[in-house]
């Protein structure tokens, strides 16, 4: 393992910054009143992204000796590291600010605001690029390893946010419906797109063969299948789907609308849930680059 | 200008492990670090089974992943072809180590930097050859220039029908006999 579980919790942590920023953003549209929601999606961000950015510093020995060194990070532009770098560089600029903003209590500049949309989107795509391109490892070499780790990102950029807003605003949660809706198309699609990146590839070619079935049956199989589909996949999503069926149900009727208005519920089904699904993140990430087969040249 | 590149004869190797310790010697390598590996391969059912001895290091690749992926240019090809590594910019991301089709790369235990095989460029440029040729008890190892077709390498390309390790992976410099 070359790139080990310093790198997986960085592309974990990178794609989860984007996602909540991007969380943010939709909360402050949608819901102007789930203010929690969105002053949490701010805040968080540019945190976690500077988190990932100092496991990466540290992960780079070379680089951590002579820090100065970094600066070359900027120039090779056939490097999808480098395309990479430019991304988060302008994502950070401009979620720090808007997190500033929100510190001080001030309006946001719209257009940063797009700018940054925009680069948290580049951001959670750079990261499956970044070892999608790799073709040495056929387990990464496929064209949905990049979508499902956008999907991914997003999924626990939600997660994340609505974790630290139910700690924060235990009514806030019951509100923001929709972004729950999206929560659950994501997971659903995650696990879509798992089983099919691992069908087609180990399809493809002998490694990806392997390392599909290092996942599927092998070395790694306990913590895919409890850690990553049953803990981080099928439990957010039945819980997610009990929920979103429970507040449709009260809807339809006066006094569970007034129930559903009141926000009375617990938040221990968004806790869970959501610390499932960041859990899951990072596993998807961690056993990605765990079960790397490269290619065979003898 | 040159265009560096190499033939080895996996016939003639018996596996001797000279030209790693060479190899060793020449860039200063501890005894745990080296960037010669050595591969086994069987093909056949007893009892008529060959085994192969693959010595395997950096294949100066023209499209080398290595050179494309590494983010701060560290990595790159000279006009000869042969593919180095600038110690004062790697900043040890690993990412070349991940790209290599061959795992030939080693990352420095004590400064980070990932080396590699530099075809002894400081060697080559005095007109030797590279350590591991020189050293190679059964002469295994034939190191020349590839665009001129008197060169003993390129001959020997020919008239051996030396291959890369897997011509669909990129272009290698390193051609095997096999």
């Amino acid at each position: 393992m070359v790139w080990g579980t310093i790198i997986a919790a960085y592309l974990f942590l990178a794609g989860l910054s984007a996602g909540a920023f991007l969380t943010s953003s939709y909360a402050a549209r949608k819901y102007p009143d789930a203010k929690t929601v969105r002053v949490v999606g701010r805040l968080i961000s540019p945190i976690l992204m500077g988190i990932g950015l100092l496991l990466l510093i540290v992960d780079a020995e070379a680089g951590l000796k002579d820090p100065l060194r970094f600066i070359y990070l900027f120039t090779n532009f056939s490097s999808v590291m480098t395309i990479g770098t430019y991304f988060i560089s302008f994502f950070m600029m401009a979620a720090a600010y808007i997190a500033l903003m929100e510190l001080l209590k001030k309006d946001t500049n719209k257009i940063v605001e797009y700018v940054g949309i925009v680069f948290a989107v580049a951001t959670a795509i750079y990261t499956g690029f970044l070892i999608g391109v790799i073709g040495a490892v056929p387990l990464w070499n496929t064209a949905i390893l990049p979508i499902l780790f956008v999907v991914s990102a997003f999924s626990t950029g939600i997660a994340g946010t609505m974790l630290v807003s139910a700690l924060l605003d235990k009514k806030v949660v019951h509100h923001v419906m929709s972004l729950k809706k999206i929560h659950l198309t994501l997971l659903v699609a995650e696990v879509f797109l798992i089983f099919t990146m691992f069908l087609i590839t180990s399809s493809t070619n002998e490694s990806a063969a392997q390392s599909v079935s290092m996942l599927l049956t092998g070395e790694y199989s306990a913590l895919f299948w409890f850690g990553l589909i049953v803990a981080g996949l099928i439990l957010p999503i039945t819980i997610e789907a009990l929920e979103l069926w429970n507040s449709k149900k009260l809807h339809q009727t006066p006094a569970g609308l007034e129930v559903a208005a009141s926000g009375s519920h617990g938040i221990a089904a968004t806790l869970i849930t959501e610390s499932a699904v960041l859990a899951g993140g990072f596993i998807l990430r961690y056993l990605l680059l765990a079960a790397a087969v490269p290619v065979i040249f003898l | 200008m040159a265009r560096y590149g190499m033939v080895i004869d996996t016939r003639k190797c018996v596996g001797c492990y000279a030209c790693r310790v060479s190899c060793q010697m020449q860039n200063e390598l501890p005894v745990e670090e080296s960037y010669i590996k050595f591969y086994e391969k069987e093909t056949g059912v007893f009892p008529n089974v060959k085994n192969e001895i693959i010595p395997v290091q950096c294949q100066h690749c023209e499209d080398a992943p290595c050179v494309s992926v590494c983010p701060t240019k560290a990595t790159y090809t000279t006009d000869e072809g042969i593919v180095l590594v600038d110690a004062d910019k790697c900043i040890g991301c690993k990412y070349c180590m991940v790209a290599c089709h061959y795992g030939a790369r080693t990352q420095d235990h004590n400064t980070g930097v990932v080396e590699k095989c530099r075809f002894c460029a400081e060697l080559v440029a005095e007109g030797k050859q590279p350590a591991c040729v020189s050293t190679c008890i059964s002469n295994a190892r034939i190191f020349g220039d590839l665009d001129d077709p008197n060169s003993e390498v390129s001959k020997a390309i020919v008239k051996m029908n030396a291959q890369p390790l897997r011509p669909d992976l990129g272009k290698a410099k390193i051609y095997y006999v096999r």
